[in-house]
């Protein structure tokens, strides 16, 4: 079971927006201050570091590669990823770094910033609203990643490195 | 012949390993781009692997985002690179792969490139990395992590997208670019609507820079891929790199049941457009903001600083001056360009209107280095993606346009449709 506190987005929300390219960095001290560096009204969630699940919109992560974003979306305390829709990049990116994503048509609406959420054998329930969402199982490779904890120990797991 | 071209090049770059109930296949890429920015995150956990690269020849390293770098922080990010290059055998002229020291973009230099072939599969650790599909190829980004999978084994998972053809034909007004049909794209399809497709265009009125930028911006649609099929046009570049045409691959487009759409697009039919702050979706004809008073033109990236935008911007400012405050800052994407511009006398008729002509490299549009804009000041940009924040202060207004609208922007002071400045 994974429980968090709900981080909510809309639509099309770019990882130069969750993470802008000033805080690439070597350094993850640098990596983790630019979480959420251009979101506006997030300002006190981008401070604290503290157990979260996203639920967001449509094409969430879209735009640029850069995987520091999912390292300060790891670091901040994100556990879990929930969204109408992800960019192509982020959800491979959250894959393989081992953290969770699910796509669901009705993310949007189901929490509101700073709800208790508990996911749990593919339900997500909102412990403020008392609301569930079913979770689609994910495509069984990407469940494989996150089952082994990423892409590096999945490849492991199957002696390939 | 029963599929797009895409499904076909995926098809045969598999390796026959599946996993039960899932759509995703082990693919084996003809080559793997990277830069200093994405490859530095993976080089401390690479050598944690035993730093064996499966392949380096297929690698395709550029020094790009910080090269030369401007911070302390970037120049140690630069140097993880290089010594990761180093060790990786590019030190010496012996190496089958390719490496490149502030040569220019990743995305251009590659396709300058003999290697970059028709009908190839190329994975890169950069979004952008679709601009090479302008030749055909499959051309597909990738994060870091999944990029270090692929160096170390030689392989990645990906799964087939669906395809979407696009053709354009009838002529090309004279004032339109590859940038206004790849905001017209932007604007049908928004931010996220091509998401996870393949887009397939044609149209032989439409020259090999244009088609750079289309394949470019297909990512920032939502596409994994944006694939220009091969023609006249493609032979000619691809030959004129060096580059020999791969005679025994069928390169054609796939019949009309292999794509989930397809949309016709009369050429006289669109005008000059622009993308309004903060998205390079937020498209609209020029003529619905010009007059806006602009402060900076930033013509670069790997998007719009090729010899199109520079001959643009060269042709429309000779003999004249931008106005005294006008930051027109010139950043070639390659060293190729920078030379063939300078050996066209255009980088002198820039320096004489105003411009500055910074190395080539990704500079301003990531919000790098040497052209950053400052809360309240408008630019206009021909780079791809003008989010908040994303080239300097989150109050800084950016609007994406053609290389003939921000010529026709820094000359005026005001956002300009080009269609008055050339008649």
């Amino acid at each position: 079971m994974i429980t968090g506190t709900a981080l909510v987005f809309g639509d099309d929300v770019n990882t130069d927006l969750l993470h802008p390219s000033t805080f690439f960095s070597l350094d993850e001290r640098i990596v983790r201050q630019g979480f959420l560096g251009q979101v506006a009204g997030k300002e006190q969630a981008a401070r604290e570091d503290r157990a979260r699940i996203v639920v967001a919109g449509r094409n969430f992560g879209c735009g640029s590669s850069r995987e520091t974003t999912m390292l300060a979306l790891r670091m901040a305390g994100v556990k879990a990823l929930v969204a109408v829709d992800f960019g192509r990049i982020f959800l491979r990116n959250a894959t393989a770094l081992g953290l969770p994503a699910f796509e669901v048509q009705s993310a949007p609406g189901f929490a509101q910033d700073g709800h208790p959420l508990r996911l749990d054998d593919s339900v997500l329930y909102n412990d403020a609203t008392g609301a569930t969402l079913v979770l689609p199982p994910p495509d069984p490779y990407l469940q494989g990643l996150v089952d082994a904890g990423g892409l590096v120990p999945w490849l492991t797991a199957r002696g390939e490195l | 012949m029963s599929s797009s071209l895409t499904t076909r090049l995926l098809h045969r770059a598999a390796t026959g390993q599946t996993l039960s109930g899932s759509a995703y296949f082990e693919i084996r890429p003809d080559l793997v781009l990277g830069h200093d920015a994405t490859i530095a995150l993976i080089v401390k956990r690479i050598a944690e692997q035993g730093g064996v690269l499966h392949d380096p020849d297929r690698l395709f390293l550029v020094a790009d985002h910080f090269a030369p770098p401007s911070t302390v922080d970037r120049a140690n990010i630069l140097r993880t690179f290089l010594d990761f290059a180093e060790r990786t055998g590019f030190g010496t002229d012996a190496h089958g792969g390719e490496f490149h020291m502030m040569q220019g973009i990743c995305h251009q230099v590659l396709v300058e490139s003999p290697r970059c072939r028709p009908g190839s599969v190329i994975v890169g650790a950069d979004s952008h990395t679709t601009m090479a599909g302008a030749l055909g190829t499959f051309a597909c980004g990738l994060g870091s992590t999944d990029v270090l999978a692929v160096l170390l084994t030689g392989r990645t998972w990906v799964r087939l997208p669906e395809a979407v053809r696009i053709r354009f034909h009838g002529a090309l007004d004279p004032a339109l670019r590859g940038k206004d049909l790849a905001l017209w794209m932007m604007g049908h399809f928004g931010e996220g609507g091509a998401r996870y497709r393949a887009l397939e265009f044609s149209g032989p009125e439409v020259p090999m820079d244009g088609r750079l930028t289309l394949t470019n911006m297909a990512v920032d649609c939502g596409a994994k891929n944006g694939l220009w099929l091969p023609d006249a046009v493609t032979r000619a570049f691809h030959a004129g790199q060096g580059g020999v045409w791969p005679e025994d691959l069928d390169l054609a487009e796939g019949p009309a049941d292999a794509y989930v759409d397809a949309i016709d697009v009369d050429l006289t039919t669109l005008s000059p457009r622009i993308a309004r702050p903060w998205s390079p979706a937020n498209v609209c004809g020029v003529e619905e903001v010009a007059g806006e008073r602009v402060d900076q033109v930033f013509i670069g990236s790997c998007a719009g600083g090729r010899l199109e935008e520079l001959g643009d911007a060269a042709a429309l400012l000779a003999g004249r001056r931008v106005p005294p405050l006008m930051k027109l800052v010139v950043t070639p994407a390659s060293t190729a360009v920078y030379r063939e511009a300078m050996s066209r006398g255009w980088l002198q008729t820039l320096l004489d209107a105003g411009a500055v002509i910074t190395n080539p490299s990704c500079g301003a549009c990531g919000g790098i280095d040497k052209g950053l804009v400052a809360a309240g000041e408008v630019c206009v940009s021909t780079s791809n993606r003008n989010f908040r924040g994303r080239m300097g202060d989150p109050d800084a207004r950016v609007f994406l346009a053609s290389g003939l609208t921000a010529a026709a922007s820094a000359l005026t002071g005001r956002i300009t449709d080009p269609r008055e400045v050339l008649t």
